[in-house]
């Protein structure tokens, strides 16, 4: 392989002589990115931050770098503008995972690689695309009930423990991957324990709160609290506060946020999966780049969401979202 | 007209069907869940339902007088964020007076184009649902706002302090209801809401300030809004910058629910009260009932409109009514 490269580099300078040397030993890529909706929360806000930063660590790597408001029409029309500009690459975060699959078709008939970036497209259009870069939101979820499981042991409530679930917004695939990790593997590593119900708290802090304060009322036994994320997993703390029923109940979210970081350090809230919006993006732009160079990478490449309790969170640093 | 052809429990069932429909979920709730009528559950609806109750007693000013309000929901988003970053720049004390200041002149500003130029308030209210959404987002820059000490502070009693055992923003949204329903009642001012929202021209004529009245409507909605954002930013502590994202039309539900017309000139501030609690105990109630939650969305719906139906089944005296 290297020879082959070397050859061909040679005998393109040689080709093209002095005059276009400068272009031919730098493979610059450009690639171009639409967002799903910046500035809508901290952490794809993050998100693109790290995104923009790691592109310009980088000197091989061009980037232009766009946002649909959350719009899928508009997500549509990126799409095809990117494929105008005739960018080498072009990574998704997808407004919705069904209506933007013909665009990305589009992309891939134009021979556009077309990766993924935190949130999969459905299936059908998995022909279109060269690589989804996210996090694994089932094992997230089992990770979550590993968690929850290994506190019950250390508690001495492993057989008799009530688990209630906060998820996330309804029809939304990251809340429903992450409600069946958590489902699934909660029976295996601790078969006695009960997940008694489950209801969304629409990743909103107020409404879980809410959710909360009905399961408070209508359990007199919670040991357990699982919610979809840390923001939801903070509401469901403050009712649990209110009802002065927080000591005896073990929090266990995900996507750990400043707030479930903060409340672990003061002993209150005791675990959650540290996702990172900055490793989110490195790992898409990386990708992306590896996609273009032709290496061998997974179709659903993940990067590790390792997880986070009162035990290890001085390993990590406090999320910045 | 109802009054004066029925008297007695017919008159009053009449007068106030929709507290019918609510006692009829209250007891239809209790037999499921005998938990439901618990004094925490009950205060603990009641106060989650305040901040959108604060809410609906402004938007109830706008809609009597014959507009719409639908910017309530982003607006409440803006004074929560600006009022939980203000607090940790200028203190508390500075920032909740800045922030109402921030909120109202959003409302006068909606009520210069809505009363003075005479603006459709459809189209200027769903602009600024947008627009203010995205001041939100320019604001913060995306951030969720969080209160950096959340010990050192007494921002908290809004949202989670409580007086001889009732909460805050109950007590809050109670006594906001009551000056707003003597204003909206007894005052010269809320007869001109009347006036100018039953008929404009008629009330123009009789020489009403029409604008300066729908003006003055707006700056009592943004009011109630900051109040609601101050509950919400104490009671959490921290937000999203869409934390009031669709609550205008849950609002808008309950001042209707209530019965107020949305063509303007009907509707109590009592009966908006009414409104808000019917949908905070439906949604609690449906909880509690342990429903698939895909279910309860349409469960919710049905349960709205059994409520108007007993409303204007009540005032009429019969469950349906063969002349349309």
């Amino acid at each position: 392989m290297k020879i082959t490269t070397k050859l061909a580099l040679a005998c393109t300078t040689a080709m093209l002589g002095t005059a276009a040397h400068g272009e031919a030993h730098s493979s610059t890529y450009t690639i171009g990115i639409t967002q799903n909706n910046v500035g809508v929360d901290s952490y794809q806000t993050t998100y693109e931050q790290a995104f923009i930063a790691a592109a310009e660590a980088n000197e091989n790597v061009d980037v232009v770098v766009l946002d649909a408001g959350g719009d899928v029409a508009r997500q549509i029309a990126q799409m095809e503008d990117l494929i105008q500009q005739d960018v080498d690459a072009i990574i998704i975060w997808p407004t919705n995972g069904e209506a933007v699959i013909p665009a990305v078709r589009k992309a891939s008939q134009a021979e556009i690689p077309v990766i993924v970036t935190n949130s999969n497209i459905a299936e059908e259009g998995f022909d279109f695309v060269a690589s989804f870069s996210g996090p694994d939101n089932i094992t997230q979820g089992s990770r979550s009930a590993e968690i929850m499981c290994d506190r019950f042991k250390d508690l001495g409530i492993e057989t008799e423990a009530q688990v209630v679930q906060i998820s996330g917004q309804p029809g939304y695939t990251t809340a429903i991957e992450r409600a069946k990790g958590f489902e699934d593997r909660l029976p295996e590593v601790c078969p006695d324990v009960t997940l008694v119900e489950t209801q969304p708290g629409d990743w909103n802090r107020e409404k879980s709160q809410q959710v909360m304060e009905a399961f408070l009322v209508k359990y007199d036994d919670i040991d357990g609290v699982y919610a979809g994320d840390d923001n939801m997993g903070v509401g469901a703390l403050n009712a649990a506060f209110a009802a002065g029923r927080a000591e005896g109940i073990t929090f266990v979210g995900a996507t750990n946020f400043a707030v479930g970081y903060e409340a672990m350090g003061r002993g209150e809230y005791w675990g959650s999966i540290y996702q990172s919006p900055v490793d989110d993006a490195e790992a898409a732009l990386q990708t992306a780049i590896d996609v273009l160079d032709g290496e061998d990478i997974p179709f659903l490449n993940y990067f590790d969401t390792p997880k986070i309790t009162q035990d290890n969170m001085d390993e990590f640093t406090k999320p910045v979202f | 007209m109802a009054e004066l052809t029925k008297k007695g429990l017919a008159g009053f069932l009449a007068r106030q069907g929709i507290l019918v429909a609510f006692a009829v979920f209250m007891i239809a709730f209790a037999v499921a869940n005998p938990r439901f009528i618990d004094i925490d559950n009950v205060f603990g609806v009641i106060r989650s339902s305040a901040i959108l109750g604060v809410m609906a007693l402004g938007v109830t000013f706008v809609v009597i007088g014959g507009n719409l309000d639908l910017s309530v929901g982003s607006m409440m988003s803006f004074s929560t964020i600006v009022v939980l970053d203000l607090h940790d720049k200028i203190g508390p004390a500075l920032a909740i007076p800045s922030m109402f200041a921030m909120t109202m002149a959003l409302g006068a500003f909606i009520g210069i184009l809505v009363g003075y130029l005479k603006l459709n308030s459809l189209i200027v209210t769903l602009g600024m649902l947008s627009a203010i959404h995205g001041l939100t987002l320019t604001y913060s820059g995306g951030k969720n706002m969080d209160i950096a000490d959340k010990e050192g502070t007494w921002f908290a009693v809004f949202g989670q302090g409580s007086v001889a055992g009732v909460p805050m923003p109950i007590l809050m949204f109670a006594a906001l209801a009551i000056v707003l329903s003597i204003v909206l009642s007894k005052t010269p001012f809320g007869r001109k809401v009347y006036a100018v929202g039953g008929n404009g021209i008629a009330a123009t004529f009789s020489g009403v300030p029409r604008a300066r009245v729908v003006f003055m409507t707006y700056l009592v909605s943004s009011f109630c809004v900051a109040t609601a954002g101050l509950i919400q930013a104490s009671r959490s502590m921290g937000s999203q910058n869409t934390v009031g994202q669709g609550l205008e039309l849950e609002v808008l539900a309950a001042v209707i629910l209530g019965g107020a017309s949305l063509l303007g000139g009907a509707g109590t501030i009592f009966k908006t009260v009414i409104g808000v609690l019917i949908l905070g105990f439906i949604q609690n109630g449906l909880l509690l009932m342990g429903l698939a939650f895909y279910a309860q969305y349409v469960v919710t719906w049905i349960i709205i409109i059994l409520a108007v139906w007993l409303d204007i089944a009540a005032k009429r005296g019969a469950l349906w009514s063969r002349i349309a």
